[in-house]
């Protein structure tokens, strides 16, 4: 047998220090320094995080890299595709048949030049003769009206001949000029969609400051006082709800008008209701708790519990509830200004550029989709994030 | 009896026929107005430097009266005297030069420090509150607290949520203690902390009592350590005192049929004797204080119960030298009720 006697030394007691037991070795971690780390963690709403500062980024400095401003008018270039064909006349000049049956004169890189003045406008037998560099050319657009031909169940509109030939698509090129094509004014969509943002998401900023004030303000004193007070409060608020929004901002325009302000104003004014709500619910719950209850014992006044312990406690669900409002006030205000209840031209919402489409959205599709894409994205983009955010700031979730 | 009762001793706080009724509305058009008798005439004394302990089932009123000491809650009817000074008729400014005299210690070490303040701050509220330091004198004030209640100085910095339970409490202590009280209501201190841990924290408050003078209203439910800490006692029931005596009184001879079924239920360490103790065991529940029993509130659950303890309520009278109970059964000498002697005159 090996010897098995444990030497009396190693029984010997650790001394035990009070002090370490205390020691907490985890890092000091504020509640939004943990939040973060958590948002963090999901994938799809940083990806959303990411589009709205893109978003930030493109209706502020967008404008000025953009080269053309929003309001700019060329009619003679109006209603330009983002990518179109080009037909070759002679060996560096290029057309591009306008869907309007006009040519106008590019370079082979897609950049316009400008409109060609026709020698002769045949406009019984639908036609149009261009001299082009000495080079007669003829455009043939009777084909669009013909309805049973071959032509017509080819899909052709019309037939270009160039000295008597005609002359087949040369290539399809990139509008260099116009990204996004022009606008039924000629002027650039791009630079619209970008000041579109620019108004759009400040009108939703501007309506979430007020709301947000508002709402934490009327939903914190109502939850605070409580009682018959408290119950009346809210009582209004459900009046408010009642009313339906668009009767509201047809009012309100009545009143003082179309335009930004007044959609600042008809969202700022409603919309409140719903932070109210939250805001009174959580107060009225954590205004019972102890922490609340020692502040008073403290000698705390209304104010000091209210800014430093009620708030911040329920800055959680305030925030989550700001960045789903952005979005719905996003698209509020798209629709009114899309029903034509919004900002005046030649300022530009993203609901008044799908507006200003919809007129062409046969010809032009190309119209309607920058604006509703920018809308469609930012929206999906606000939803992912405060989706996050929701899941970042529960307290439940915490590990 | 015992030398501490009869010893002439300056009072901090009287409580005289305190009464806290709850409403609840009911009915829309035609509201209907219940009264829940919370606390409903209770009178009773503390004096200085001693440690008053309130027992008593969950819902009998036991926080409710801490809290109604206080103001947390207004005051229903009767008189809260503190140093000749009578708070239940103060509105909330004329009683904040007070909070810095009367603090609260809460139950739930969860609940009770706010989870968005670093412990520096929750600590340093009260010196911000009455203007009493800044700068670095209030930071040496809340290290030196901390130290007190066995953390460091580091742990300032830190948020409520990185600490255990009875760390956390420790950190209410400390925040209560900032202002230098007289008197501390200790609202149920340990009873969300885990055994091994509530001694360390009664220990503390024994020591800082010793340390700063303080007077403590001390209020659990757990019967043991009540009468580890406390000088005298109150057995609270449906809102009533039902009977007050020093601890050690209160423990060997008591005189209310609800004290004795409280006394029987604490668990004894040997089982040898607890194989011969009798365990008295309450039939039924608490009565609803919306509509109490008429006369003696604990007759429903009485197995003394007579007659007359369904007509005539019985009040609290001093039996025997600094012990009050409230019971019909209670005689004296010559076999005469109490309660006859005192409604007679």
């Amino acid at each position: 047998m090996a010897d098995t006697t444990i030497k009396k030394e190693l029984w010997e007691r650790i001394p035990q220090d009070n002090k370490d037991a205390e020691v907490i070795s985890r890092p000091s971690m504020t509640y939004w320094q943990d939040a973060w780390r958590r948002l963090k963690r999901n994938k799809i709403s940083m990806l959303g995080l990411a589009f709205i500062v893109f978003m930030v980024l493109f209706a502020l400095v967008g404008p000025t890299l953009a080269g053309h401003d929003y309001s700019t008018q060329d009619l003679t270039l109006s209603n330009i595709p983002p990518r179109f064909e080009i037909y070759q006349i002679d060996a560096d000049t290029f057309v591009y048949v306008h869907s309007e049956y006009k040519l106008i004169d590019v370079l082979e890189d897609g950049t316009l030049i400008g409109r060609i003045k026709e020698v002769q406008n045949n406009l019984n037998d639908k036609n149009r003769v261009y001299d082009i560099d000495g080079n007669e050319v003829f455009l043939d657009y009777k084909y669009a009206a013909i309805k049973d031909s071959s032509e017509a169940d080819a899909g052709i509109k019309f037939k270009l001949f160039v000295n008597g030939t005609e002359v087949q698509p040369y290539k399809t090129v990139w509008n260099k000029g116009h990204l996004f094509g022009t606008d039924n004014m000629g002027r650039d969509v791009l630079a619209r969609v970008m000041y579109g943002a620019r108004i759009s998401l400040s009108i939703a900023l501007i309506a979430t400051l007020v709301n947000f004030f508002i709402g934490v303000l009327y939903g914190g004193i109502s939850g605070y006082i409580g009682g018959r007070i408290g119950n009346t409060m809210m009582r209004i608020v459900d009046i408010i709800t009642a009313i339906p929004l668009m009767l509201y901002v047809i009012l309100l325009t009545v009143i003082i008008g179309t335009g930004f302000k007044s959609i600042v104003i008809a969202l700022g004014s409603v919309y409140w209701v719903n932070m109210a709500r939250i805001v009174r619910g959580q107060v009225l719950s954590l205004k019972e708790q102890e922490f609340v209850l020692a502040a008073k014992t403290l000698g705390a006044k209304t104010s000091r519990i209210m800014l430093r312990h009620l708030i911040p406690n329920v800055m959680g669900p305030i925030i989550v509830s700001m960045t789903m409002m952005i979005p719905s006030a996003i698209f509020t205000e798209a629709f009114l200004s899309f029903i034509g209840l919004g900002v005046n031209p030649p300022m530009a919402s993203w609901g008044t550029l799908a507006n200003d489409a919809l007129s062409g959205i046969r010809t032009y599709p190309y119209q309607l989709f920058f604006p509703s894409l920018a809308i469609s994205l930012t929206m999906l983009a606000f939803n992912f994030f405060s989706d996050g955010l929701q899941n970042a700031l529960d307290p439940k979730m915490r590990k | 009896m015992e030398q501490r009762t009869e010893s002439p001793k300056e009072v901090l706080l009287e409580v005289k026929n305190l009464k806290k009724y709850f409403y609840s509305k009911s009915g829309f058009i035609k509201s209907n107005v219940q009264a829940i008798k919370a606390v409903d005439d209770v009178s009773f004394t503390i004096y200085k430097g001693e440690t008053f302990g309130l027992v008593g089932e969950s819902g009998c009123g036991k926080s409710t009266t801490g809290r109604t000491i206080i103001r947390l809650y207004d005051v229903t009817d009767g008189d809260v005297i503190f140093d000749g000074a009578n708070l239940s008729q103060m509105t909330q400014s004329q009683i904040r030069p007070y909070r810095k005299r009367i603090q609260m210690i809460f139950q739930d070490p969860y609940a009770s420090l706010n989870a968005r303040m670093t412990v520096g701050d929750i600590i340093g509220e009260s010196l911000d509150i009455h203007h009493l330091a800044k700068g670095k004198e209030r930071q040496e004030i809340i290290w030196n607290l901390l130290e007190r209640v066995g953390l460091s100085k580091e742990h300032a910095n830190r948020y409520p949520h990185e600490f255990s339970g009875g760390q956390r409490q420790r950190i209410g202590i400390a925040r209560s203690l900032a202002v230098n009280p007289d008197f501390i209501i200790c609202d149920e201190p340990i009873s969300a902390l885990d055994v091994s841990i509530q001694a360390q924290v009664v220990n503390m408050l024994q020591d800082l009592q010793k340390e700063m003078g303080l007077t403590y209203l001390f209020i659990a439910h757990d019967l043991s350590m009540v009468k580890h800490i406390s000088d005298r006692i109150g057995v609270m029931y449906l809102g009533k005192l039902v009977e007050v005596a020093s601890s050690d009184e209160l423990y060997d001879n008591p005189k209310h049929p609800y004290t004795q079924a409280l006394l029987s239920a604490i668990p004894i360490p040997d089982p040898d004797v607890a194989k011969n103790s009798h365990r008295i065991v309450l039939e039924g529940d608490v009565p609803s204080p919306m509509n109490p029993p008429s006369g003696c509130r604990f007759r429903t659950r009485c197995r003394y119960a007579m007659d007359i303890c369904s007509k005539v309520e019985p009040v609290l009278v001093e039996i025997e030298p600094g012990h009050f109970s409230a019971c019909h059964l209670n005689k004296n000498s010559e076999g005469v009720s109490f309660q006859e002697t005192v409604q007679n005159d």
